[in-house]
């Protein structure tokens, strides 16, 4: 009799475990289970992979085959904790004690409970830094929402948003080139450093969102100092049934839409081919706060995919192409000329111009557009060895349109953008995972390259460049006695040319810059409810064009802003710790960190003010100081009975500037979310249906330096939020699950700190939305 | 789908792509639309024959940059009334291009602000208009009050209809500086 479970990992992993014929003898205590563990990847079976038995501490290594034996067991409850060193690990319960135990008498070699295989995704990410990941339910949650905003269920993550469209992902703090994004294995290359300019990603395309605090420069290089995020799609369906998904979100708040749909499979009659298809559209109009509708604030999205992918033995090949294109109406209240317009606004409270709804999108407007193609190809060696090598081009188009098109009508008629970027960038990557050694040793060793190139058009913003890099690295893993041990070393060159034009001349400017990074971890299960983890790590970042060189009325933030050529790169020294305490009732995380930053880049204020045509301007400098971050996470999960359960998230974070012994601007506030959920298992025809009601509690950001802004910030404030959810199974590989929520239950009018139009509106009020999600096919 | 056959084929295609792209290397000289770098501000006296006077706000490199090279002092004749016209010019293009041609044609989304401070010292009245009745302000009187020194802020007014609807009512309300100078005035 054959019962399969089907799990997600909640921190790295997915995992189909087959338990076969559960047998087990009773008293003796002479049952025993085995199995293998893979790599669903590729299939291959994966050595030295770590299974303790959570309550006797009992563990055993997987052998040269995968495999791994648990003896002498007796019947009752058993959690395995499988640590895949290179992946994440992840707990299973098996049950000893069902309803086989009449089969204890069966002879002595059936009595067992035979293959508990473990397919296990791979997870590039360092193991001893904290990980949180979005799957499942929890992501078809937040379908419809951009990737910054899907990412804010996550404790130590914040968004920076420019009005409701465009919002950045924040961890710990930092954003823009402080947080690296990994699409599908592929550095995000767009144009990050603009505070304005959202990440150029379908969440859509991925089944796996998940977070890597802290910085982690060993493994992917520069800008990875607050943290990475990882967009992951699943593996091809090699060999698998036609299968898909339709998602389908509407939103009350700007009558938003937004559907996609995936479908997948394999060729017929060709061995090892899977392939995937997946398309997104998303169309919005104006937002409405509590009191009035925001001009132009519509937006229209237009995204698809297309993967294929052979895989033969230990070889395989794949190609990946993804479009992404947008555009997003600027909210037309937040175009200011001078220091006085910003002023009057901030006086009055409100826009001048409240509208009714449209679905228009008029000027000012971005439109962007994101072309990524990957190739990837790996080998297995029969001995363990494993080299993998991704090579990516992307293509980035933006185009920004001011409110004001030219005064001469000749020049206006052609509508051209007063801004244009297009940025080419191409990336390279071979990674040698070599066998492991002693059945202990696990270890990867990397170069990656980068090539890109930047031609810009329209007012003087920030001046061509093309830059290369080079980075070599090595992280060595260690699982030994109930400990984990990670290091690594890695080493980046950069060289940047840029292109501008001085007096009628083009100079060329040539910057090199390089750095050497370092992390070093640990974790370890003290016991079946106490595990720590520490790790220390370095990451660096090279100063970016805009800040060696803008130079210029910063719109909307009323600011002059001028750049240093003179920056030198940031160096950050991360070091994270967390105590995870978990009971089958009772969970509760508790995270550390104190990121500090050698010669952090930020804006400072100058004394004297910049004339302009258009009045004065303050004035900032990019300059460089020291700076420290340091923040709490804590994740509690408490099932007061069967039913309910109560969730507490806790984000605080304190950040100063400890060469002058000042605070920095634009850092997030603290907040804590809590949570009361009831879920049943079966109701009627649904399954896992919950209902919660959750309260986010945003305080006021106090610590701010003196007098670098026009206007405080903004006081705190208390949402609400209901949802329900609820799935639906329609037949045994088809299922329908549907999510109902309100956002801003009580139409609060508030105001955030790191929204950068908390200066001209009031936040998005009421916002119901119903979701829907069909799955056939798995 | 994709065939093995298709993949090369791809990957020429996008080599294409790739020699097609300009390089960094070919950079194209910044190009700002509103730029204006220069505002000129004539008062004639209505009922003097004596000449007109010219005060100039310069900066020929646009906003940073060198600092502002000409600010003038507005120096006037105190209870006198003056024809006051403005120019406007971006003088960083060669030749220059006039902007008040430009604000002329698309009077009905532009409109000049004069405030003296103190009040007293200079009182501003529109001669112009638009298609819609609405003041401009390229032309009008100017009329100065008893001795003192204090500022003339001029603004431009940039009132473009805001998605699709018409916004230039007459007041300085709507829209957004393109122009806001604060000249030092001095009534003698």
């Amino acid at each position: 009799m054959k019962r399969t479970l089907s799990l997600f990992c909640l921190l790295g992993i997915s995992a189909w475990i087959a338990v076969a014929d559960v047998l087990a003898q009773s008293p003796d205590c002479s049952c025993f289970i085995q199995g293998i563990v893979r790599d669903e990847h590729s299939g291959q079976p994966i050595v030295g992979a770590t299974l303790v038995l959570v309550k006797s501490n009992q563990g055993i290594f997987t052998d040269a085959k995968g495999r791994y034996t648990f003896t002498k067991l007796c019947p009752g409850t058993y959690e395995i904790e499988c640590r895949i060193v290179g992946y994440q690990a992840r707990r299973q319960t098996v049950d000893l004690t069902d309803e086989h135990v009449e089969n204890f008498s069966l002879a002595e070699d059936e009595i067992h409970l035979k293959d508990v295989e473990i397919i296990a995704q791979r997870t590039d990410s360092p193991i001893t830094q904290p990980l949180t990941m979005l799957t499942g339910s929890d992501l078809a949650q937040t379908r419809g929402r951009s990737l910054g905003e899907s990412l804010q269920s996550i404790t130590g993550i914040t968004t920076l948003q420019t009005g409701s469209s465009i919002a950045k992902p924040v961890i710990h703090g930092m954003h823009s080139n402080r947080v690296l994004i990994m699409n599908n294995g592929v550095r995000q290359e767009g144009q990050q450093w603009g505070s304005e300019h959202a990440p150029e990603i379908d969440p859509f395309v991925a089944t796996r969102l998940s977070v890597v605090k802290g910085a982690a420069g060993v493994r992917y290089g520069s800008d990875a100092i607050g943290g990475v995020i990882l967009v992951e799609p699943e593996e091809l369906p090699i060999d698998k049934p036609l299968s898909g998904e339709v998602n389908a979100a509407g939103f009350s708040n700007g009558r938003q839409g937004a559907g996609s749909a995936t479908l997948q499979g394999s060729i017929k009659g060709l061995d090892g081919f899977g392939w995937r298809a997946q398309g997104t559209l998303k169309r919005g109009g104006n937002i409405r706060t509590p009191k009035y509708y925001l001009d132009n604030t519509g937006i229209s999205e237009r995204n698809y995919s297309l993967a294929t992918g052979y895989r033969r033995g230990g070889f395989g090949a794949e190609v990946f192409y993804s479009h992404f294109a947008t555009k997003i109406g600027i909210f037309s209240g937040s175009h200011i000329g001078s220091v006085t317009d910003l002023i009057n606004v901030i006086k009055s409270g409100e826009p001048l111009i409240k509208p009714d709804f449209s679905y228009a999108i008029n000027r000012p407007y971005q439109q962007v557009k994101h072309n990524l193609l990957k190739g990837e190809i790996h080998y297995d060696f029969p001995d363990g060895n494993r080299l993998k090598w991704v090579s990516a081009l992307q293509y980035d188009n933006r185009l920004e349109y001011d409110l004001h098109a030219s005064r001469n009508d000749s020049l206006a008629a052609l509508n051209r953008p007063e801004l244009s970027f297009r940025l080419t960038t191409l990336t390279n990557e071979i990674l040698w995972d070599h066998k492991p050694l002693a059945q202990k040793f696990t270890g990867q060793v990397g170069v990656s390259t980068l090539y890109q190139y930047n031609v810009m058009n329209g007012r003087p913003l920030i001046p061509n460049f093309d830059q290369w890099n080079v980075g070599v690295f090595g992280i060595e893993r260690l699982v030994h006695n109930g400990w984990e041990l990670e290091a690594g070393l890695r080493y980046d060159y950069r060289r940047l040319t840029t292109y501008r034009i001085i007096g009628r001349e083009i100079k060329t400017d040539i910057f090199n810059f390089h750095n050497a990074s370092g992390t070093l971890g640990a974790g370890r299960n003290l016991n079946d409810r106490w595990s720590v983890r520490l790790n220390m790590g370095t990451a660096w970042r090279a100063p970016n064009v805009s800040e060696l060189f803008s130079n210029g009325v910063h719109h909307g933030a009323a600011a002059y802003e001028e750049g240093d050529a003179t920056l030198i790169p940031e160096k950050a020294l991360n070091g994270i710790g967390s105590v995870r305490y978990a009971t089958e009732k009772l969970t509760i995380e508790v995270g550390g960190y104190y990121n500090y930053i050698r010669d952090y880049i930020y804006l400072k204020p100058q004394a004297e003010p910049v004339l302009t045509v258009r009045g004065a301007f303050p004035y900032f400098k990019y300059t460089q100081a020291d700076a420290t971050f340091k923040g709490i996470d804590m994740n509690v999960d408490w099932k007061l009975n069967s039913h309910i359960s109560w969730g507490s998230k806790l984000t605080y974070l304190r950040v100063d500037d400890v060469r002058n012994d000042s605070y920095l601007v634009n850092i997030p506030a603290n907040r804590w979310e809590n949570q009361l959920k009831s879920t049943w298992q079966e109701v009627g025809a649904w399954r896992q249906m919950s209902v919660s009601l959750t309260n986010r509690w945003v305080g006021e950001q106090r610590r701010v330096p003196p007098v670098s802004d026009f206007t405080p910030p903004p006081a705190g404030y208390s949402l609400w939020n209901v949802q329900w959810n609820g799935t639906w199974p329609l037949a045994e590989k088809r299922h329908l699950e549907l999510t109902f929520t309100v956002d801003n239950l009580f139409d609060t009018a508030y105001r955030d700190y790191l929204n950068r139009f908390r200066y001209y509106a009031d936040e998005m009020g009421r916002n119901v939305s119903l979701r829907a999600r069909y799955v056939f096919g798995k | 789908m994709m065939s093995k056959k298709r993949i090369p084929m791809l990957l020429v295609g996008v080599a294409i792509l790739l020699v097609q792209c300009k390089s960094a290397s070919d950079v194209e000289p910044d190009d700002e639309n509103e730029l204006i770098t220069t505002v000129r501000l004539e008062f004639s006296p209505t009922n003097v024959f004596t000449g007109s006077q010219t005060f100039t706000y310069r900066d020929v490199d646009g906003d940073g940059g060198n600092p502002p090279t000409k600010f003038d002092t507005i120096s006037l004749v105190a209870n006198t009334e003056y024809v006051m016209k403005v120019i406007v010019l971006d003088e960083s293009k060669n030749p220059a291009v006039d902007i008040t041609k430009e604000v002329q044609e698309n009077a009905d989304e532009h409109l000049f602000v004069f405030t003296s401070a103190p009040a007293s010292l200079l009182t501003y009245t529109y001669n112009d208009k638009d298609v819609r009745n609405l003041p401009i302000g390229l032309s009008g009187t100017a009329k100065t009050g008893s001795p003192g020194t204090g500022t003339l802020r001029v603004q431009l007014r940039h009132q473009p209809p805001i998605s699709g609807k018409i916004v230039k009512d007459g007041t300085p309300g709507p829209g957004s500086d393109d122009v806001n100078l604060n000249f030092n005035l001095k009534v003698k």
